[in-house]
Order: structure tokens, then C-alpha cells, then sequence
């Protein structure tokens, strides 16, 4: 099968992931308000922590503009959370069967979910900047900082929904994808996206500071509060990108796996 | 190598391993003619949806092979799906996706240009009556409008060889009768047709020629009306209260072979027709044994799988 069926498949494929997002509100709406959530109530209860020297000068002009990334990259998790379900649904409902008896090229199945989760993620971006832009956070670094978030939360989503579809098709259970949210959502409670990793102490700290997902929302909050310098793209790009990596390898290698038993 | 569309030899399919294998499929030998509407008959469990599966490409077979459309079914799995049609059972279809969008996604799966699948969809939509439906999503659609949609999605690509795994469970009298129709008219227009069904009314209707499946085996295969006067004669079945069930038994048995029957009821193989229905019941009658229902039956598929397996259809008598 020539590479351009398969661009015109995954294509298609992405076109209606999206479409299927875009038709479940009650799946779609979790993903923009509990994110939203979160940043009104760190920015209520901790906005006076802009006032400290340490803050306003190495972190961020306001607690608003510091949420802006873990607004973020929640909402992407969440995102590519459904994604992955929707797949697991496709297994168990007998659509992804449907495909597997069409001609299609294989690896498009999962590369068309992994790139609507990208199309969603680069929305969430957009939606959350403009709606914190319009509730008073600025971003410090400019035009290059909008795309820098943008390229940012698009690389995350793809990471996000590699692993996650991958865990889709090895279980083909959208209730293990469900299941597993759980753990990514600690990983992000004990990452600095909701709290400076600076003030916190202990244990607590420990975590966050080897947590990976502490680097690159904080790489990803240096494009909203800094001028621009090179870690916060490897932060910010290169840390998602690799798990991008290593999540469709193991997306695809589960998908292998799968048709082989079959 | 023959020339028949879809061709099997002694294929295998077992799941699990060790102690826990389970022979789906145990070796089937199967040649389906050019233009032939062939059934696979059995009850759930059978096996028949395993058989499609290895023949549609969706499972690799433990051993043996098979080839469809002149294509073997393991090394050019590829050209095996663009040419054959496949319905599986219980009409996998994206609830959110309207009629159309599943239409025009089939179509560009299959290779058709933007403007052949929109022709293609309106002219399919068209034949299965859901032009009016087509721009809602299926999640709204009945039983019976998924099917024909299914059924569309499946002809999208004009497959010379088209499969439907139990196209008809679970619709209404009334979808199934269209549907029927939709695949006699199919058939008559040249396309190779496998179904699988467990309704006998089905497999009489439809089939030109039907294999019974038991246990992962073809046990009986050839056109229905020639396995039926294999059967020979009429079928008598009889209910009778349970207390008399024994002396029921060797009373009919003088008439004629038992054969197997729902519970609750005996049956029997008349041995010169009709004509001894009254015998039976005078003796039955002399026998001080009361009849509670009584009915005759000229030999029916079921009387074959009866006859094949030692046991009846489940729901059929």
C-alpha cells in the first residue's frame, strides 16, 4: 500500500475521530471545564503568591498566567483519555473489525486517532489562551510563545494518546482506558502544574522535582511568562516529543500484536 | 485450483492452548459455485462465524486453507478485501457517524474517488431505502435500517463475493423479508453470496445450497431439497403428560424411528407417511396414554440437522 493511501486514510480517519468528538459534548465538556475549574480555584486561593519577590520575578506576573499550563495540559490529558476510550470502543462495538475487513492500511487506524487527538489538543490550546487572555493573563513572550504552547500541547496530546491508545488496543476495554486516567491524573497532581515545585517541601517535592511532567509544564509556562530561551523547547517540545515516540511504537506494536493473535 | 470463488480445505481455527483449546473450526472443507447463494446453517457457537472470520481475513486459520476470489486468504489477505463485501454480525456501525459519512468513508477506504463514493452512496441509499435517512446518524436508526445499511456499506466497492454473518438476527418479520429480497436481487445480479444464519426458514428461503454446521464440522451440505427427501418421511411430534413419557416412546417407536425433538415432546419418523398418523393415535389411545398436542411435519431442514446431529436447532422443532 503506497504511502499516499495511507496519508489519505489516516486522513479520513482523523476527520472522523474529530467529528465523533465534536458529537459528544457530555465526553468533550470535561476536558475544557475541569481544567477551567482547577485554574479558578488556584488563582482564587493562591493569588497572593504573585506578590512574593520569587514568584513575580522567576515564575510568573500573575498566579493566572501561572495556570495557564496546567489548565493545559489537563485538558489534554483528558482529551486523549476519550480518544483512547473511543478507540477501545471501536474494538469492542466491532467497528475497528469493520476496518481491519476493509483494505485499509493498518497502521492509519491508529495514526488517525493519534492525529485527532493532536487537532483537539492544538484546540484546547487556542481555547484556554483566549478565554485566560480575556480574563487578564498575558503571554510575556509574545507571538512565538502562542505557538510554542500550541506546538506544545499538540506534541503532549500525541504522547498522551500514543500511550493511551496503546492500552485501547491491548485491552480493547474502554473501561481499562478509563481505569488508567486515574494514574496520569496523580502524575499531573504531583507535578509543579497546579503549585510552583519552589515552594513546595518534602516528599512532595522529591516527586515533582523527577517527575517529568513537572518539566515540561513548566517549560510550557516559561512561553507564557518568559522571554524565550532554549530549555523551555526542550522542556516544552522535546520531552512530549520522545514520549510521542515511545507511545505510538508502543500503539503500533500493540496493534501488531493484536492482529497477530487474531 | 479451482475456479469457485470461495474454496476451503480441512480448515482449522482453535483458541487457547493446552488443556483450554477449544476447536472452533475442525476442519472444513467448503466450494461455494459462481453466482450461488450458499447458506451455513447451525445453532450459536457453531462455528460459522469462525469460518467467516478466517474467510473475510479477520482470523489467521490454525491450519489448513482457503481462498476467495481466486486469493488466498493468509498470504494475499490484501487482494481477498477488495474484493469480497462483508456484513458481520450485529452491524458494527459508528452511532455518531450519519448513513452518508459512513458511506463516503467506505467509499475512500476502497479507493473510489470523492465523486464515484457520493454517486455510489446516493445510488446504494437509493436501493436500501435510506436516502431520506442518510443525513442522520445511525444512532438514531432501527434494527432493521442498520442492517441495510450495513448491507450498503458492504456493496460500496461492487464485490464479485459478498458475506453476511446472520444478516437478519433479531429484525422484525417484516426487515427481514426486505432484506431478503435486497440479496436475491444481489444474486441475481451476479454476486457470490455466503450467509450464515441459524433461522431454517432462512437457509430454505435463500440458499441454493446450505452446509449445517455442529461443533466447528460441516455434517450435512447440498441443496436443501435434496437433503430433505434424504430425511424421507414426515416427522409426527407428539406431547404427551410426563408420566407417560416412557410407555409414549416404545408405543411410537413402533411406527417408525425416534427422532429427536424439543423437550417435552417425542417425535417420530413415520415410516409410510401421513397415512399412520391415525394408527398412532388409536394405539396411543389403547395405551391409556392422553395426547395433549400432536402435530405432523413433512421433513424440514431441521428434520436434517436432527438427523445429522442427534439434536434440533435451538427454538426450532
Amino acid at each position: 500500500m503506497s504511502i499516499a493511501t495511507a496519508i489519505t486514510h489516516s486522513t479520513q480517519l482523523t476527520k472522523r475521530s474529530v467529528r465523533g468528538r465534536l458529537r459528544q459534548p457530555a465526553a468533550l465538556a470535561p476536558a475544557f471545564i475541569f481544567p477551567l475549574f482547577f485554574a479558578a480555584l488556584g488563582s482564587a486561593s493562591f493569588n497572593r503568591l504573585a506578590r512574593d519577590p520569587y514568584f513575580s520575578e522567576n515564575i510568573a506576573s500573575s498566579f493566572l498566567n501561572y495556570a495557564v499550563a496546567g489548565a493545559v495540559v489537563q485538558g489534554v490529558l483528558f482529551g486523549a483519555t476519550s480518544a483512547a476510550g473511543d478507540l477501545a470502543t471501536d474494538i469492542e462495538q466491532g467497528f475497528f473489525e469493520r476496518l481491519l475487513a476493509s483494505p485499509i492500511s493498518r497502521v492509519s487506524i491508529v495514526l488517525g486517532r493519534l492525529a485527532a487527538s493532536m487537532v483537539v489538543g492544538v484546540t484546547q490550546v487556542v481555547v484556554f489562551m483566549t478565554l485566560f487572555v480575556v480574563f487578564g493573563a498575558r503571554v510575556e513572550s509574545g507571538p512565538v510563545g502562542v505557538i510554542g504552547l500550541i506546538v506544545s500541547g499538540a506534541l503532549l496530546g500525541l504522547a498522551m494518546a500514543g500511550l493511551m491508545a496503546g492500552i485501547a488496543i491491548k485491552s480493547g476495554s474502554p473501561e481499562v482506558v478509563q481505569g488508567s486516567f486515574p494514574l496520569v491524573f496523580v502524575l499531573l497532581f504531583l507535578s509543579s502544574a497546579f503549585f510552583p515545585r519552589h515552594y513546595m517541601t518534602g516528599w512532595y517535592r522529591t516527586v515533582a522535582d523527577w517527575n517529568p511532567m513537572s518539566h515540561v509544564v513548566e517549560g510550557m509556562q516559561g512561553f507564557m511568562n518568559h522571554d524565550l530561551a532554549a530549555d523551555q523547547f526542550v522542556k516544552a517540545w522535546l520531552i512530549p516529543l520522545g514520549v510521542s515516540i515511545v507511545g505510538i511504537a508502543f500503539a503500533l506494536r500493540s496493534l501488531d500484536k493484536r492482529l497477530a493473535a487474531s | 485450483m479451482t475456479s469457485s470463488p470461495i474454496v476451503a480445505r480441512e480448515l482449522v481455527r482453535h483458541f487457547g492452548t493446552g488443556d483450554n483449546i477449544v476447536k472452533a473450526v475442525d476442519g472444513v472443507d467448503l466450494e461455494v459455485r459462481t453466482g450461488e447463494i450458499f447458506g451455513l446453517l447451525g445453532p450459536n457457537g457453531a462455528g460459522k462465524s469462525t469460518i467467516v472470520r478466517m474467510l473475510t481475513t479477520l482470523l489467521k486459520p490454525t491450519s489448513g486453507s482457503a481462498s476467495v476470489a481466486g486469493f488466498d486468504v493468509v498470504t494475499d489477505a490484501d487482494k481477498v478485501r477488495r474484493s469480497i463485501g462483508v456484513a458481520l454480525q450485529d452491524a458494527a456501525i459508528d452511532p455518531l457517524m450519519t448513513g452518508r459519512e459512513l458511506l463516503n468513508l467506505q467509499a475512500v477506504l476502497y479507493g473510489l474517488s470523492k465523486a464515484d463514493g457520493r454517486a455510489r452512496g446516493d445510488e446504494l441509499l437509493e436501493r436500501v431505502g435510506l436516502t431520506a435517512a442518510a443525513e442522520r446518524r445511525v444512532g438514531t436508526y432501527s434494527g432493521g435500517m442498520r442492517r441495510r445499511l450495513d448491507l450498503a456499506l458492504s456493496l460500496v466497492h461492487e464485490p464479485t463475493v459478498l458475506f453476511l454473518d446472520e444478516p437478519t438476527t433479531g429484525l422484525d418479520p417484516m426487515s427481514r423479508l426486505t432484506l431478503w429480497e435486497e440479496v436475491r436481487r444481489l444474486n441475481q445480479s451476479g454476486t457470490t453470496v455466503l450467509l450464515t444464519t441459524q433461522y431454517l426458514e432462512e437457509a430454505d428461503q435463500l440458499a441454493d445450497r446450505i452446509a449445517i454446521v455442529d461443533h466447528g464440522r460441516i455434517v450435512r451440505a447440498g441443496v436443501p431439497r435434496d437433503l430433505k427427501a434424504q430425511v424421507g418421511s414426515p416427522t409426527l411430534f407428539v406431547s404427551v403428560d410426563q408420566a407417560h413419557g416412557d410407555s409414549a416412546r416404545s408405543t411410537l417407536a413402533r411406527f417408525g424411528e425416534l427422532r429427536p425433538s424439543a423437550e417435552g415432546t417425542l417425535g417420530v419418523g413415520l415410516a409410510r407417511g401421513a397415512e399412520d398418523v391415525a394408527a398412532v393415535v388409536r394405539a396411543l389411545d389403547e395405551a391409556g396414554i392422553k395426547v395433549r398436542h400432536l402435530e405432523l411435519n413433512e421433513p424440514s431442514l431441521d428434520d436434517v440437522f436432527a438427523e445429522a446431529t442427534g439434536h434440533r436447532l435451538e427454538g426450532a422443532q
